[in-house]
């Protein structure tokens, strides 16, 4: 397993979170602070494009040029280990430092790109950011913590009926550097076990993709919620309350859609979604709105807080 | 021009010079006469065809009666005539003679108007200067035991331990398990190569098994495991340790009596775990040794089967047993292990209780398995009405864990299988999701007829497996007809990946063989050298080597057991020249252990051991060792600085001349040259060395300084010091720049046999570049 750190976090903003679930970077913030982690967070940091650039939008290139600012970012507020909230911008991360490190034509042209618009000093030399020992998704990190979260954890969660859903852009893509499985991913549910929550270990398609697709839910949008439609149908059927997620994009999928396909079918699914931070927030003890901020949800979680909030304090 | 020499002048050995015509094609093309005259030595003679047995006797007479200490042939190539010249010179040893190759590397490959004669004459000088360095040597004889340790009694094992005890050979046949047999004993029906039918393997492993009890050669000792193993030339000295069976096998009549009263039940390991047995048990009824064994990690030492015994052969206290043995050679045969499908977590191996392996599937199917031979389910013993067989789990799998070979046998196991079933369950439905059905030779013939049985193929690796209320569903996109299917079934097979086992691994660290990418034990050569490994001495065959059936096993045990004995038969002779170490200065550092790559070195005794059989004397240890405690016989060193200084000593100024270095292949390749006649310029004068790695970068600046314009370095890629050759090449350049002169003047190129052309080739733009660089 490869080594994961515990300090000097350049906390990297998503542009999915901070427009849809602005609850997960704070909820994460709050637990890093509980934990009191060495991280920061830098305004000049800008999106990594990899949104655009898996849609087909942006080209390899530019995708390339942006996470080599970044890195230079990183490294020059000495905080060179970037922690993502996001798959995506852990997948496209990963890739664009190999290629910074590894094809040395590509590099000249970005550095090029760079010297060509008066900024030398960000150009990339090979080797200042590595995939495997720099980059790094916040569940990670939070795994690596997992002894003190328990400690931290204030409710029992224990009448929930929960299962995780793996991101794919984090679990199958570099799969030599996952953490905690591959073909059964576990990653999530250890995680929600140091919650003393007992999840869900398996049921049928934990392993299917989201549907998200990037722009397959916009192109194929009757086949990308077909997909959606096939996981949450199999929940349904081993009653689980709440799905448990590590990436904004799976969490759009689920939580905005589920609504539009209970219309098609029909029929009430009635699960309830939440980033793995945010429950763990939760959990110990951050505000609903101003931490969590469950009120950007489509799926209301309410109903689940006042389940919440009845099971104080039987303690750890 | 005068050089002076760089080794003892020796001006009292009288040496011989014997040139032969070769029929004309030496004698049309170079001036005999003048080399007669050019060259200086006691005793110079010339005749058309030394070869002959007239040539033998004219060279013998001049040897005994002028009493010549040293003999050089001007002939042809010594690759096809050194061994009958150095018989010839007989009663002078061997390795007192030279041969100058006028043949095939100077008359046949320079155009009439060169100088070939004045080449000719500096190849004979040179020649001249090298025999008087050599000194007499003896060949080393290797004996060995006449003993074998075969470690595994599968059915490779047995094999093996057969055929070298038939040869005359004393066999251990070391076995870690209670019995003998291995994974054939449990196999169930096997499948024939030539027959459109199954087998029963028990009764085609019985007599194997026969026949290696009755054999008096062969020593069986199972509950043994290899403790250590130390090797010394041609000898092994093994440790065994022989564990307790905790029932004398001498007095146990296997009544079974014992085993009623047992009150400890544990999974059978035989039936893969689907039935259980006593502590007390007896593998399976026809094992071999025919006697029960307690299992004691699980044992209560209740003492009950101690009352029932009539036989008192039972003992609950009980030490292992350190046994010594003396081997002259090792075969690796401990087989294999089947991967593991809790990695496959998708197929719901360990989820669902239907969801079973091709093994646990063969247990089932056999008559003294778990259920008798009949088909049932284990989650309820009901006939299943659909199987779905899902091969390659583990195999051709380039994820995490899996491996990317193919297993082999798995796809005539599982048609084997399920034309088993098909036999006696004509209803249940068979469905095989395969990647490629393998069934190469005459196993095509199965193949179709298990079409013909109704067997249904789908082409197609399945996602999952899921239960679905009662059943099981596999999804499965059938790739041919380009389809997602969702097959219910009620019983999934599993074909799953040979692995070495661990076994394998654990012989290989303690004879410090070499293992491939995928943990098998690697050959010395897989193509040109099967069942050989690195190390000299040491053997492996069945699946410790890679996946296989049983047949393939049984041939490479036989082979095996053949390269034994060859060097069992009459001992081994080895060619002196390898390394010797002196123990006064050695210090057991161990610097060159870990260099050697032929695995020639050892610590013995508390003394540095260099194994003659393995030694190449490429001479790396030579240039490692900082004490300088190794020499190599032979006095190679000399022998090149001899040369050189005979190839440039008479050089007349405005020559041109290149000293070109081959190893046996680049000197076939040069060989080959001439064969061809193909032409090169007469500037190149070819030495032959035993490894490149012996030229030094001494021996290099020293031939640049005393008049060679370029020096031409040629090595075989396939050489295990090639990588090592090649990194010196560099470093060598640098020391030229710092003597002041042009590293340019070194050139080092791959060689290989039937690349002669391109050697030529390299011949002549080498000097080309020479000649610009004047």
């Amino acid at each position: 397993m490869k080594d994961i750190p515990n300090e000097k976090f350049l906390l990297f903003k998503s542009c999915m979170v901070n427009v849809e679930y602005p609850g997960i970077e704070s909820s994460t913030k709050y637990i890093f602070d509980k934990l009191g982690l060495d991280y920061i967070i830098s305004p000049e940091q800008t999106c990594c494009t990899g949104l655009g650039h898996y849609s087909d939008v942006f080209d390899e290139l530019s995708t390339t040029a942006i996470a080599a600012r970044n890195f230079n970012l990183a490294k020059s507020l000495d905080h060179p280990n970037l922690v993502m909230l996001c798959s995506t911008c852990y997948a496209i991360n990963k890739k664009s430092a190999n290629i910074l490190n590894n094809n040395d034509e590509v590099r000249e042209k970005v550095n090029n790109i760079f010297i060509e618009a008066g900024l030398e000093d960000k150009c990339y030399n090979k080797g200042d950011t590595d995939s495997r020992e720099n980059i790094f998704h916040v569940v990670e990190v939070l795994y690596n913590n997992r002894d003190k979260i328990s400690d931290l954890c204030k409710y029992n969660l224990s009448d929930f009926r929960i299962a995780t859903h793996h991101a794919c852009h984090y679990c199958k893509v570099h799969y030599e550097d996952t953490v905690d499985g591959v073909r059964n991913p576990m990653l999530l549910d250890d995680l929600a076990e140091a919650c003393g929550v007992d999840t869900v270990k398996w049921y049928d398609h934990k392993r299917l993709s989201c549907g998200n697709g990037f722009r397959q839910r916009f192109v194929n949008r009757d086949y990308s919620l077909e997909v959606t439609k096939e996981k949450l149908l199999s929940l349904k059927d081993e009653n689980v309350d709440i799905l448990l997620h590590m990436c904004p994009n799976c969490q759009i999928q689920y939580d905005r859609y589920q609504p539009v396909i209970e219309k098609q079918i029909g029929e009430k699914i009635g699960i309830y979604h939440l980033n793995v931070s945010q429950l763990i927030a939760l959990s110990m003890g951050a505000d609903p709105y101003t931490v969590a901020g469950i009120q950007t949800h489509s799926v209301k979680l309410e109903p689940i807080l006042e389940k919440f909030k009845e099971i104080k304090e039987e303690g750890k | 021009m005068s050089i002076k020499s760089p080794v003892q002048n020796k001006s009292d050995i009288k040496i011989g010079v014997f040139i032969c015509k070769c029929g004309g094609n030496i004698s049309d093309k170079v001036d005999i006469e003048r080399l007669k005259e050019e060259i200086d030595a006691e005793i110079i003679e010339v005749y058309t065809n030394l070869c002959s047995l007239n040539g033998r006797k004219i060279i013998r007479d001049n040897i005994i009666s002028n009493n010549l200490d040293r003999v050089v042939i001007v002939a042809c190539s010594p690759i096809s005539h050194e061994k009958t010249f150095q018989d010839y010179i007989k009663p002078l040893n061997p390795y007192l003679m030279d041969m100058v190759n006028l043949r095939e590397q100077c008359s046949w490959v320079h155009p009439d108007d060169a100088n070939i004669t004045d080449k000719a004459i500096t190849l004979v000088n040179a020649s001249i200067e090298k025999v008087k360095q050599s000194h007499a040597v003896d060949p080393i004889l290797c004996q060995t035991p006449n003993s074998v340790a075969v470690i595994g009694a599968g059915i490779s094992g047995i094999s093996a331990a057969t055929s070298l005890a038939r040869q005359g050979y004393e066999v251990f046949l070391i076995e870690e398990k209670p019995s003998i047999g291995g994974h054939m004993a449990g196999i169930g029906k096997v499948f024939s190569p030539v027959k459109i039918a199954e087998e029963c393997g028990l009764c085609l492993l019985n007599p194997v098994i026969k026949n290696v009890v009755e054999n008096d050669n062969v020593n069986i000792l199972t509950n043994t495991t290899v403790k250590s193993i130390d090797r010394r030339a041609g000898t092994f000295s093994v440790v065994l340790e022989n564990n307790p069976r905790y029932v004398d096998s001498d007095r146990c009549i296997s009544c079974g009596e014992c085993e009623k009263v047992c009150p400890v039940e544990v999974p059978d390991e035989f039936n893969d775990g689907l039935s259980n047995r006593k502590a007390i048990y007896k593998p399976y009824s026809q094992a071999y040794p025919d006697t029960y064994t307690i299992d004691m990690e699980n044992c209560k030492k209740c003492g009950a089967c101690i009352k029932k015994c009539s036989m008192d052969a039972i003992y609950l206290e009980g030490e292992s047993e350190n046994v010594p043995i003396t081997v002259g050679s090792v075969i690796i045969a401990t087989g294999h292990e089947l991967f593991d499908p809790g990695k496959r977590p998708e197929y719901g191996y360990s989820r669902y209780e239907d969801v079973i392996t091709q093994s646990e599937l063969g247990r089932i199917m056999g008559v003294n398995g778990p259920t008798k031979g009949k088909l049932e389910k284990p989650s309820n013993g009901e006939v299943p009405k659909r199987l779905v067989m899902i091969q390659c789990v583990g195999s051709r799998d380039e994820k995490p864990e899996g491996h990317k070979y193919c297993s082999k046998v798995c796809c005539m196991v599982a048609l084997k299988n399920a034309n088993i079933i098909k036999h006696k369950y004509p209803d249940t439905d068979i469905v095989i999701c395969y990647t490629d059905i393998r069934t190469p030779g005459m196993y095509e013939k199965y193949y179709k007829h298990s079409q013909q049985s109704g067997i249904r193929l789908i082409r197609g690796r399945p996602g999952d497996v899921v239960k679905k209320g009662d059943n099981l569903v596999i999804r499965v996109e059938d790739t041919l007809q380009k389809k997602f299917k969702e097959i219910e079934a009620d019983m999934v097979v599993l074909s799953t990946a040979i692995e070495p086992s661990q076994g394998t691994k654990d012989m290989a660290k303690l004879l410090n063989v070499g293992l491939t990418e995928d943990m098998f034990v690697k050959e010395a050569h897989p193509k040109i050298k099967p069942v050989t490994t690195d190390v000299k001495g040491v053997y492996v065959c069945g699946t410790a080597q890679d996946p296989k059936d049983i047949t393939e096993s049984i041939m490479q045990a036989n082979a095996a057991a053949s390269k034994v004995s060859e060097i069992m038969h009459d001992g081994i002779e080895v060619e002196p020249f390898i390394a010797e170490i002196d123990n006064e200065i050695c210090n057991l550092c161990g610097d060159c252990i870990q260099m050697c790559k032929y695995k020639a070195m050892s610590v013995i005794d508390d003394e540095l051991f260099i194994d003659p059989m393995s030694c190449s004397g490429c001479g790396k240890c030579l240039t490692i060792c900082q004490h300088n405690a190794i020499n190599i016989n032979g006095n190679v060193d000399e022998k090149i600085f001899a040369t050189i200084y005979g190839m440039l000593k008479d050089k007349k100024p405005g020559e041109r001349r290149i000293l070109a270095f081959l190893d046996n292949i680049g000197y076939t390749a040069a060989d080959n040259i001439g064969v061809n006649r193909v032409q090169y310029p007469d500037t190149i004068h070819i030495i032959k060395v035993i490894s490149v790695n012996r030229v030094m970068p001494k021996h290099i600046i020293y031939a640049l300084e005393n008049g060679a314009d370029g020096i031409f370095i040629g090595e075989y890629p396939g050489d295990l010091m090639y990588s090592e050759v090649e990194r010196k090449m560099n470093n060598i350049r640098n020391d030229i720049l710092d003597h002041n002169m042009d590293p340019e003047r070194l050139q080092f190129a791959r060689v290989y046999i039937p690349y002669f052309r391109g050697l030529a080739d390299k011949f002549k733009d080498f000097d080309n570049k020479i000649q610009s660089l004047e």
